[in-house]
């Protein structure tokens, strides 16, 4: 009886090369059991070992590849237009909208699209100001402008907002209600929302109806700004603080009187 | 001194040094002259070869968008030493004009979409047997996230050129700075070039963001070449068509080119949810791009 059993060791070692249970009388029926369906029993390993060296890889993000930056990409249609409504329409605060999980495609869109609008009516409000006994040439310059100046607000004053608040708030409670880069420039990024109603109906060539309408879009931007940068700035000292909403007022007056004299004259 | 001996005779593969590969060795001295070529002789290993190119003179391949040869060159029949440089030049003409085809025509819109759907033919000679009818059911299959998604590319578009993408660019540019005004030209110029290129990476690399699995430069490819009808639009701006005239000759072009360019969405692995703001970045490029060429 032994010395069959040993021949059928022999037999399967051969096949599989399975050296560890050969020493084993009471595998032997295990090994001839499944002698039959070699190619599923060598297939199993394969898949269970997948997995966690997948996710190990994705979990590893460098920052010169595309994964890296999807992170700032993970939303759906239905979270844009709502943070864009949102925006319009403040009702929550926005950093509690954004939770924790702030996007930069509405930001650089919403910016592109600001720009173009911006452009192509800044050129209509120039087309009907001109004198008609001449062809009306656009001017190219106006979309390189606008380009600059929407891209370089919504870029540059987040950084230095995010930078004077980590310098300043470092004195006090450390990641208190403090705010993340992204989440800076998706807050300012969002912003720019009430300009795409603004620049499209501040086309005609009516003075005090412009002044209204960027007026208002100056309004709606900048108390969304300021309502939902109070809570991160108040964590500074005062007098640091008021200093810091007053800034970020006054340079957003900048961006609103700039579009008005540049695009709306 | 004990264990030195085992260096020189007790070492197993001594017996391989000695005898196999002694025997398996070549000299050249053994070597015979009648086995080696005689390259005055006709009867050499060139025969064939000759033979292979002549046989290869015969007319192209199945498919002039395939060589017959995997990894040479992708349109290119087996010779082209011997042929006139307008064969040379035409082969790769009609491969853009086929490709611009496959992009453009209303068959391959959408994705193939207007062809499952039996197109417009195929609505019109359905139950209603009226224009009206016919409409009612291309807008009744106006296309969802789910068709744009199911939508593929068809074959010959597979491999990519950026011939197209080149052409149209350029003829975009000196349209659009023909008709800007005399000290801004170089301007227009360069900055369409820019804007098209710029605009082309960064709306293919927003739906590589977006989880879409597209490879970039057919991506850019097709972009490139759905930018014909944009060149009309700018052709029409060059001959100063009618303001009025302009806006729903352009309003359709700019349709016709997003209805296009949304193909590249097509089996790319979007999220159902996202097709929504992957699509958007391709509208503001058009719609910026006409808008351009609405104010030349």
């Amino acid at each position: 009886m032994a010395n069959r059993g040993y021949d059928v060791v022999v037999d399967v070692d051969d096949h599989e090369g399975d050296l560890g249970h050969t020493d084993l009388q009471e595998d032997l029926e295990f090994h001839s059991s499944n002698f039959n369906d070699t190619q599923s029993s060598k297939i199993t390993p394969d898949s269970t070992y997948q997995p966690p060296s997948s996710t190990s890889g994705s979990s590893k993000r460098y920052l010169w590849t595309l994964s890296f930056y999807a992170q700032f990409f993970a939303v759906d249609t239905s979270h844009v237009l709502h943070r864009c409504f949102s925006a319009l329409v403040p009702r929550r605060p926005f950093l509690d909208i954004l939770d924790g999980n702030p996007d930069l495609y509405g930001p650089f869109w919403i910016a592109t699209t600001v720009v173009f609008i911006l452009f192509l009516t800044g050129t209509i409000s120039q087309y009907l100001a001109s004198h008609h006994d001449q062809a009306f040439i656009y001017n190219f310059k106006l979309l390189s402008g606008a380009a600059g100046l929407i891209y370089g607000y919504t870029a540059i004053v987040p950084i230095a907002l995010w930078g004077l608040l980590k310098w300043f708030g470092s004195g006090n409670a450390p990641g208190e209600s403090s705010i993340g880069l992204v989440e800076s420039w998706a807050l300012y990024g969002y912003a720019n929302v009430i300009w795409i109603p603004v620049a499209l109906i501040s086309w005609s060539p009516i003075s005090v109806l412009n002044y209204v309408f960027v007026a208002v879009g100056f309004t709606v931007s900048a108390v969304f700004l300021t309502r939902n940068l109070w809570p991160v700035v108040s964590v500074t000292e005062a007098k640091v603080s008021r200093i810091l909403v007053i800034g970020v007022v006054v340079a957003h007056a900048g961006l609103a009187i700039a579009i008005k004299f540049l695009f709306f004259a | 001194m004990a264990m030195m001996p085992s260096g020189t005779s007790g070492n197993p593969y001594d017996s391989l040094n000695n005898t196999q590969i002694e025997q398996d060795l070549i000299d050249p001295d053994d070597a015979n002259i009648n086995d080696l070529d005689d390259p005055t002789e006709p009867t050499s290993d060139r025969a064939p070869l000759t033979g292979n190119i002549q046989n290869s003179r015969n007319p192209l391949p199945q498919s002039y968008l395939n060589s017959s040869i995997p990894g040479e060159d992708r349109r290119a029949p087996q010779n082209t030493i011997d042929e006139s440089v307008w064969d040379t030049l035409s082969r790769d003409v009609m491969a853009v004009w086929e490709k611009m085809r496959q992009v453009l025509w209303p068959k391959y819109l959408l994705g193939g979409f207007l062809q499952r759907g039996g197109g417009l033919g195929g609505a019109e000679r359905g139950e209603g047997d009226s224009l009206a009818g016919g409409f009612r059911g291309i807008a009744g299959r106006w296309p969802d996230a789910d068709v744009v998604l199911q939508g593929g590319m068809s074959e010959g578009l597979r491999d990519w050129d950026l011939w197209g993408p080149l052409v149209f660019c350029l003829l975009l540019s000196l349209l659009l700075s023909m008709t800007a005004s005399s000290e801004q030209k170089t301007v227009v110029f360069s900055g369409v070039f820019a804007l098209v290129w710029v605009g082309e990476a960064v709306v293919t690399a927003q739906i590589k963001l977006l989880g879409g699995n597209i490879s970039f430069f057919q991506s850019v490819c097709i972009i490139g070449y759905t930018l014909f009808p944009l060149v009309v639009a700018a052709l029409l701006s060059a001959v100063h068509l009618p303001m009025i005239a302009r806006i729903p000759v352009y309003i359709v072009l700019i349709g016709w080119s997003l209805a296009a360019g949304i193909s590249i969405l097509g089996g790319s692995g979007v999220v159902k949810n996202r097709v929504g703001i992957a699509v958007y970045p391709l509208f503001v490029f058009y719609v910026g791009l006409g808008c351009l060429c609405f104010i030349s």
